[in-house]
């Protein structure tokens, strides 16, 4: 016991140490909150400093050119057919180049998927794992990012058209690959690069942003990349340029309003949810046993839609922002019309 | 706060008292914001008079703030220096005012401004703007017109 809380003492010692050995190393010395209000973005689902969806130019954190400054963020969104929580980090350098953290967690609950699961747990004596459960099916993607600034400011350059330019990429890990491949996807974990032009206008209040995102991504991912015909069969994952916008209207100093678009790919348009490779016509016979019709068409994706919302965002001061937004995120893998509400939080140094 | 910081920053004072008191010509022109300034703008500030009372107001939230009072204290006559402002606000808010001062680059060659000082004082001017009951809008109109002076102030 006595040793125990000797050897406590001494882990704390050597924290406090390295705790001072960092401050006055000057790390901490770099630390700077100078930014303008909400000028840095806030936390999108990707990490990275932006919207909610769709990233900005302006680097993450309330630094300058001068210092270093960051945050963590939670999002929370509630659709009919899901529930998404993200969390993650982002800290920004100089104002130039920023590395970002996200974990999404993604709960299903599909009426049609379930059925699949129901089905999976009936094959399972086949040695098929369709990466479903009954009644909880959940996604679960790493997104690791970076950003850097190229040229221009955002902020202060009204007489001038040139916008604020960055380039970023992002590494998308999706760890539910059995998932992935029942739901037709070629791959579980890529990359996506994006350049950003970003630019307030004083004038209206309001700040614009362009993004071009070069990707083969399924629902930013949550459902993979690429598609394939049959189970890891006629697989394809060719990336193509996407475009996304965001318009931010202030109110006020502190507090926003606006619309973010974002276009989506068509890779799993109208696929049918590769059921193991199992020969349909045997899974039909089994389905008509069980008296469960139309299956074909419930297990059919629809058409994947573009991303709208609009969102509401407050920072009451520079440590925390809340953005709450209505989503209309349209058609999702075998979900149709997904609306619901979405809660977010940037918490900043 | 540094030393060096504040020989140059007293420097920098003297300097831009000299250039301030020696043209009689306007030696800083109106910007040109792309989108243009709201031709209501000054009215909304309420005339030259209320531009003067926001130039107050600004003065007084700078002088509140640690961060960047001790700048403008050593700069040295601050009734000169809400005088000056006063012309340069409503000229570049299209009022018909010469301004007397030095070039904003002349001014503040030597002060070594940063990025967060100046975004500091851009606080203070939403501050004044709000306890003047001016307009967020209005107040934007006066960002507009101010912010391509950015890179001649904050040299750091």
């Amino acid at each position: 016991m006595h040793n125990m809380m000797r050897r406590a003492t001494r882990v704390c010692t050597g924290a406090a140490l390295l705790a001072t050995a960092l401050s006055s190393t000057g790390a901490w010395a770099s630390y700077d909150d100078g930014k303008v209000f909400l000028t840095g973005g806030v936390f999108t689902v990707d990490g990275a400093g932006g919207g909610g969806a769709v990233p900005w130019a302006t680097i993450t954190g309330y630094e300058t050119r001068d210092g270093i400054n960051g945050g963590v963020g939670f999002t929370y969104a509630n659709l009919p057919a899901l529930q998404l929580t993200v969390i993650g980090a982002a800290i920004g350098f100089f104002d130039r180049l920023e590395l970002s953290y996200a974990q999404h967690d993604l709960s299903l609950n599909l009426s049609n998927l379930d059925t699949v699961a129901l089905v999976g747990a009936l094959t399972e004596d086949l040695g098929v794992d369709l990466g479903t459960d009954p009644w909880n099916s959940t996604l679960k993607m790493d997104v690791y990012g970076a950003k850097l600034r190229l040229f221009g400011d955002a902020v202060y350059t009204s007489d001038s058209w040139i916008p604020q330019v960055a380039i970023g990429g992002l590494w998308k890990e999706n760890s539910s690959e059995d998932l992935l491949h029942t739901l037709g996807a070629a791959e579980s974990e890529d990359w996506e690069a994006y350049a950003a032009f970003t630019k307030v206008f004083f004038r209206y209040s309001t700040l614009v942003n362009l993004v071009a995102r070069y990707t083969s991504a399924n629902q930013i991912g949550l459902v993979g990349f690429g598609s394939c015909d049959g189970l890891e069969e006629g697989c394809s994952n060719d990336k193509e340029v996407r475009f996304e916008a965001s318009v931010a209207h202030l109110v006020a100093k502190n507090t926003a309003i606006g619309f973010e678009y974002q276009q989506h790919g068509d890779n799993l348009d109208g696929r049918s949810i590769n059921v193991g490779g199992l020969n349909l016509t045997g899974l039909t016979e089994l389905l008509d046993t069980l008296s469960v019709d139309g299956l074909s068409n419930a297990l059919q994706q629809k058409k994947e839609s573009d991303w709208w919302d609009i969102f509401f965002a407050y920072a009451p001061n520079k440590k925390i922002s809340f953005v709450v937004a209505y989503l209309m995120l349209g058609n999702i893998s075998v979900a149709p019309d997904q609306n619901g509400f979405y809660f977010s939080t940037h918490l900043t140094f | 706060m540094k030393p060096g910081k504040s020989v140059t920053g007293a420097l920098g004072a003297a300097m831009l008292i000299g250039a301030a008191l020696a043209p009689a010509h306007a030696s800083e022109q109106r910007t040109k914001p792309i989108l243009g300034i709201d031709s209501a703008a000054l009215a909304k500030f309420g005339g030259a008079q209320g531009v003067h009372n926001w130039v107050e107001s600004l003065f007084y939230y700078i002088m509140l703030d640690n961060r960047i009072n001790w700048i403008f204290k050593e700069f040295g006559n601050v009734e000169r220096q809400i005088a000056l402002n006063t012309q340069l606000e409503q000229m570049v808010l299209g009022g018909n005012v010469e301004y007397q001062g030095a070039s904003m680059a002349a001014a503040h060659a030597d002060l070594n401004i940063t990025m967060a000082q100046f975004n500091a004082v851009v606080e203070a001017a939403y501050n004044a703007c709000e306890r003047n009951n001016i307009s967020y809008y209005a107040c934007n109109q006066l960002i507009n017109a101010l912010a391509p002076f950015t890179d001649d102030i904050v040299t750091h």
